[in-house]
């Protein structure tokens, strides 16, 4: 029988989420179309094509070398996209998502992407048409809730504030409104204002958020009730500690 | 045996701390109410800045144009609002004045909040608003300002005395 993975230990609410976020196996909640995605992300002007920094590989010769023939390039690589950045930042009160978990869907779902996990800010850098997809991949799923989480390339402090009256995360360039009980994107990543209003639909109510998210808070899954968890960051730690990540030492 | 501020007839402070950061709206309507008690002798509010221009990034410069950015009315008072309300911190007369505020509180926020009594304004001069302001500065303004800007862009005077 194949292995398959676990990866991630607990009974948990939050341990399945982790778990789900984790081998990308996500419920779809909205369609985000390739168009409003560019608007929203700001690096290139909708329809028009990839800018790129090489030829393609299949015009440029490449040198002869065993890895590059085992590793089939990404689509970006082939058609030599720039690199792009997209930059997530999901609230402390209950956001689908954190940092962490965005990045570990990242490099264990996606090719090509440089995930860098940072306390209140995920960013992936990768070449640019490998990038969206990511980030379309994210952004249409559980991974996000619009109004708990974001896409911002600056000022990213609003994830650790309390949310606002209306229950949209605080963000002081404002770039998501909540309007008609829709959240609307108004500004692209860095806070320019764009030409055509980008809809992401409903966010989710108190109660979807606390079922769907991958925080463990007191006032929702608290950690110390996850005793698989627990048990297994407490043999980690050990055993980082006495053997230095040589659990084979051990035996 | 100790005695508390809430013990003496000295002022006690008190936080407003709701579980959401509030409109300028509602912090109109809730402050206008706590203005109309007697005995509340400071108010401080306090929430992360709301600015007019993008500060940093590739769009520096860009106008924000944020909604909740505007001008709320105290009384006669009108006040340019440049932060979302996050907290509010009062100096109250005498300890009776809370039950007051705790129902204004629940009649008038829209979500949860917390009221706690502690030393949350200033009493005494720091090192910088003596080096500003030097030794006459007026004791009621402790704690209220910046010592890097001026008294008038940060403290409003709700009720002065004329003869004043």
């Amino acid at each position: 029988m194949a292995y398959e993975a676990q990866f991630y230990p607990g009974a948990t609410s939050v341990a399945e989420n982790r778990r789900k976020h984790m081998s990308g196996k996500v419920e779809k909640l909205r369609e985000i179309s390739d168009d409003d995605l560019t608007i929203i992300l700001g690096h290139r002007v909708p329809g028009t094509d990839y800018p790129s920094t090489h030829p393609p590989l299949a015009e440029m010769g490449e040198p002869e070398c065993s890895i590059r023939e085992m590793v089939e390039p990404t689509d970006g690589a082939k058609a030599g996209d720039r690199i792009r950045y997209v930059q997530f930042v999901d609230s402390m009160y209950n956001a689908p998502s954190t940092p962490y978990f965005r990045s570990y869907n990242a490099a264990i779902n996606f090719r090509g992407v440089d995930p860098g996990t940072l306390s209140g800010r995920q960013v992936v850098e990768a070449r640019e048409r490998d990038m969206e997809e990511l980030a379309k991949f994210q952004l249409e799923t559980e991974m996000t809730c619009p109004a708990l989480a974001c896409l911002r390339g600056a000022s990213v402090h609003g994830h650790s504030l309390r949310l606002q009256e209306d229950g949209v995360m605080f963000d002081m360039l404002e770039r998501v409104r909540l309007e008609n009980g829709t959240i609307i994107v108004q500004k692209d990543l860095v806070g320019r204002p764009i030409d055509k209003k980008v809809d992401l639909g409903k966010p989710m109510s108190d109660e979807e958020a606390a079922k769907r998210t991958t925080i463990y808070r007191v006032d929702n899954v608290p950690y110390r009730e996850d005793k698989e968890v627990l048990e297994w960051v407490h043999r980690i730690f050990e055993q980082r500690t006495t053997y230095g990540y040589k659990p084979a030492v051990q035996e | 045996m100790e005695t508390s501020a809430s013990d003496t007839k000295k002022p006690i402070q008190i936080e407003i701390f709701p579980k959401r950061m509030i409109k300028p709206d509602t912090v109109e309507r809730l402050l206008n109410k706590i203005c109309s008690l007697e005995g509340i002798l400071r108010a401080f509010i306090q929430g992360p800045r709301l600015p007019t221009k993008v500060p940093f990034g590739p769009a520096v410069g860009t106008p924000v144009h944020h909604p909740l950015r505007t001008n709320v009315h105290f009384g006669e008072t009108e006040m340019g609002l440049e932060i979302l309300v996050g907290r509010i911190t009062l100096e109250l007369a005498e300890k009776e004045v809370m039950e007051e505020i705790n129902v204004i509180c629940e009649d008038t926020l829209p979500c949860g909040f917390d009221i706690r009594e502690g030393r949350f304004i200033q009493t005494r001069q720091t090192v910088s608003d003596y080096a500003k302001r030097g030794p006459k500065a007026d004791p009621a303004l402790y704690g209220l300002y910046d010592p890097k800007s001026k008294v008038e862009s940060q403290v409003n005077f709700l009720r002065t005395n004329e003869k004043e």
